[in-house]
């Protein structure tokens, strides 16, 4: 799967750029050559040897506090997905099987979640639980966990209709085991779509998120952080905003093609992703 | 057919533009001032209270007192005032033939509800500013007599614009907090809350011969990095500005209006606390702060280092205190040791993201000292009930400077975050500083006395000062240098 995602050059450019925000991610506040969080004399200064990318309004060289927040940005936005992930799937799958009340009561829910603007509500649970990323980014996941409940429940849908399964049924076959055996290998190609996408919308949330100052306790950097400075300072700065912008647009836009690579590889039915033991409807 | 239509509609389209273009000529026919502001939450003086919003209320509404240049009272309302031989009584003696804006006659009797209504009010933002009053009556139509429960000869400068911003005694309080009646240059004629409010000229302003500006327009303030392309644009005509648009402003060749003001920041600590409960740990604080960090980095060179509660120059700042708590961190950090404190943590709290916390932070930081900066929109809540260990407060000042006093070092000041705790000798020494005239020779050093008293205090670390700043096209003439205040007689803009 991941060799026929990386064939198409859409593949291949969203894994480069994501591998490079990983690194980041891990190595960056390491990469930092000063530290991100002390102020000097000369604010607002423009590039130069000592500080690449300039200094911002307390003095702080900017390429560390950047590569300082890559990580914040990166977990936040791997909580948001998994956190999404884990109370959409299972539920999408079980509305299918455990009966019309409990189907009908997790679609309203997953309506009522769609309805709620979910950046408000994140910021009217960080009011109520204490200002962190954690706190928002648990919220956020919860919002946006509709979209893997609905996708996983159309292909459960269709896997459960399907003649072969009912003669499996008919047979004798449990419904576990049909879920083990038949839905799962199923309903993992839009599940792996919807995680890319979801990712993408996790970047965008948190990097909003932290623009409002909103989910991390200053001094913290984060690229939302670093932005919303910047654009206090336009006057000092004009083209320091296109640098957190730049990283924040690329590592969404490398989500979305990957996405796409994963949606083109899948094809319908996600062929691609089931393994030679699967079974192929 | 389809051609009529469209010779119609095209018709219609051209007369609604034209139309617009009445409109907006018919508005600039007269002079007219387009104000970006933040729009007041109250529009009741009573309930405003304090700060910076009176600036905008006294559009509408007229003081007791005003002030001049040099921060002196001077006639508003009151044509004069005498307090009698002992120094508790003081009778203002207003003006002839005033009258509110709807009509009511503005008399001794409408000055004397205002009062009682600021002291008694359930949601009175003032009663804690007039102690000093025991009891106010008419006598007849133009004097108002108050009698005093101690001498205090700060009461001309008290009842200004910040305190005494008389309204119609006919209006309900309710009422009045949306729809404004006083006795001031202009008048509310349309008031859209979070968008804009609309004033016209008040003809029986008791000055209005010298009030050159026939309609204001209050226009809910945008985004900061958007007030100078506003002004460039003409959408505004005066805007409050902070330093760092002020490099875009004067790119922008607009005007930067720089007005003295009576303004000073601090660090609040509330030594009923821990770890401010411990003295040394306040020195330590105290010597770890570098106040030109804060004019570098949060004022951009136009404020200035102040460690009182008074920009350098004001009659109560005391020149021979200055500096008692010179910047060194080694000695913080050996204060800190001296104190036995060691993980020193606290949280600072504060209502919205600011530079001057984060300096903060890297300071106490430097000297061992944890600071974890918590953003509370409803930081006013805890803030002035004392509940908070450690925030940050800017203040615009007061007129009186006992007023200023007793607000930051009095037990129960809304600024002494260290409630009851008061510094040892200082009601003493500001009752001495109020029984001076404002006329003795002995009144700046009976105040700076009791700023000597009161900067003993351990409740509060003064920072910086920072000027009011305004950014004005050329339309509009130059603003009086009244200190902290906008006068509006005299203003002309240019239709």
């Amino acid at each position: 799967m991941v060799l026929r995602v990386l064939r198409l050059p859409t593949g291949k450019i969203a894994f480069a750029i994501l591998l490079v925000i990983a690194a980041l991610a891990l190595f960056g506040p390491l990469l930092a050559f000063q530290d991100p969080l002390e102020g000097g004399a000369g604010i607002l200064a423009g590039p130069s040897g000592a500080h690449p990318l300039g200094t911002d309004y307390l003095g702080r060289d900017v390429l560390s506090r950047l590569l300082a927040g890559s990580r914040i940005s990166v977990l936040g936005a791997a909580q948001v997905t998994l956190v999404a992930m884990v109370v959409g799937v299972i539920p999408g799958i079980l509305s299918v099987y455990l009966g019309s009340v409990f189907e009908w009561l997790t679609l309203r829910l997953a309506d009522t979640l769609i309805a709620l603007p979910f950046l408000v509500f994140a910021v009217a649970v960080t009011a109520l639980l204490g200002n962190g990323i954690p706190q928002a980014m648990f919220t956020v996941g919860i919002m946006v966990s509709p979209l893997f409940y609905r996708v996983t429940r159309a292909a459960t849908l269709a896997v459960a209709r399907s003649p072969y399964v009912e003669a499996a049924i008919v047979s004798g076959a449990t419904i576990g085991w049909v879920v083990r055996k038949h839905v799962w290998v199923k309903v993992l190609p839009p599940i792996a779509v919807a995680l890319a996408h979801t990712a993408g919308v996790g970047f965008v949330v948190v990097s909003s998120l932290t623009f409002l100052g909103i989910g991390v306790q200053p001094p913290a950097p984060t690229w939302g952080g670093v932005l919303a400075a910047d654009l206090g300072y336009l006057s000092f700065r004009p083209w320091a905003p296109l640098l957190p912008t730049a990283l924040i647009m690329a590592t969404v836009w490398a989500c979305n093609l990957l996405a796409d690579a994963i949606r083109d590889v899948s094809g319908e039915g996600g062929k691609a992703l089931i393994t030679a033991k699967g079974v192929r409807a | 057919m389809f051609r009529t239509r469209v010779i119609a509609a095209l018709g219609a389209v051209v007369l609604a533009l034209a139309g617009c273009a009445g409109g907006v000529a018919s508005a600039d026919a007269v002079p007219t001032l387009r104000w970006a502001v933040t729009l007041p939450a109250h529009w009741d003086p009573v309930v405003s209270g304090s700060g910076a919003q009176f600036r905008i209320l006294s559009l509408a509404y007229a003081s007791l007192t005003e002030i001049n240049e040099k921060g002196e009272a001077v006639p508003g309302l009151a044509e004069s005032w005498t307090y009698n031989e002992a120094g508790d009584q003081v009778t203002f003696h207003l003006r002839p033939n005033l009258t509110f804006s709807d009509g009511t006659p503005l008399n001794a009797a409408a000055v004397k509800s205002y009062l009682e209504r600021a002291k008694t009010q359930k949601d009175s933002a003032l009663f804690g500013d007039l102690t000093s009053i025991k009891s106010v009556s008419a006598s007849g139509d133009r004097d108002v007599v108050v009698d005093l429960t101690q001498v205090d000869y700060q009461i001309p400068l008290l009842l200004g614009e910040r305190v005494a911003q008389i309204s119609s005694p006919n209006v309900d309080p309710a009422a009045l907090d949306r729809s404004p009646v006083g006795a001031g240059p202009f008048k509310v004629v349309e008031n859209v809350p979070g968008s804009h409010v609309y004033l016209t000229k008040n003809p029986d302003y008791w000055d209005a011969a010298n009030i050159h500006i026939e309609r204001v327009e209050l226009l809910a303030e945008p985004d900061a990095a958007t007030i100078v392309s506003g002004l460039q644009t003409g959408v505004y005509d005066l805007a409050n500005v902070v330093p760092n648009q002020v490099k875009a402003a004067a790119a922008a060749k607009l005007d930067v209006v720089v007005q003295p003001g009576f303004n000073a920041s601090n660090i609040s600590l509330n030594v009923n606390k821990p770890p401010f409960d411990n003295p040394k740990v306040v020195d330590a604080v105290r010597h770890a702060i570098n106040r030109q960090e804060f004019v570098d980095k949060v004022t951009f060179g136009i404020g200035e280092v102040t460690d009182q509660p008074f920009p350098p120059g004001y009659p109560a700042y005391d020149e021979s205190v200055a500096n008692a708590y010179p910047y060194d961190v080694a000695k913080a950090k050996a204060l800190l040791a001296d104190a036995g404190a060691t993980n020193v943590a606290v949280d600072l709290v504060i209502p919205a993201q600011s530079t001057a916390a984060e300096i903060i932070q890297a300071q106490l930081g430097a000297v061992g000292i944890t600071v974890t900066i918590k953003v509370d929109p409803n930081w006013a809540t805890p803030f002035f009930a004392k509940d908070l260990a450690l925030s940050i407060y800017g203040t615009t000042g007061r007129e009186s400077p006992v007023q200023t006093l007793t607000a930051h070092f009095g037990p129960n000041g809304p600024l002494n975050l260290s409630t009851p705790y008061e510094p040892a000798g200082f009601a003493e020494a500001v009752a001495v500083a109020r029984q001076t005239p404002l006329d003795s020779p002995d009144y700046r050093t009976n105040l700076q006395a009791a700023t000597r008293a009161g900067l003993q205090s351990r409740a509060l670390v003064f920072t910086y000062s920072q000027p009011n700043l305004f950014v004005k096209s050329a339309k509009v003439s130059d603003i009086a240098p009244i200190p902290g205040q906008i006068h509006w007689t005299g203003l002309t803009v240019t239709p």
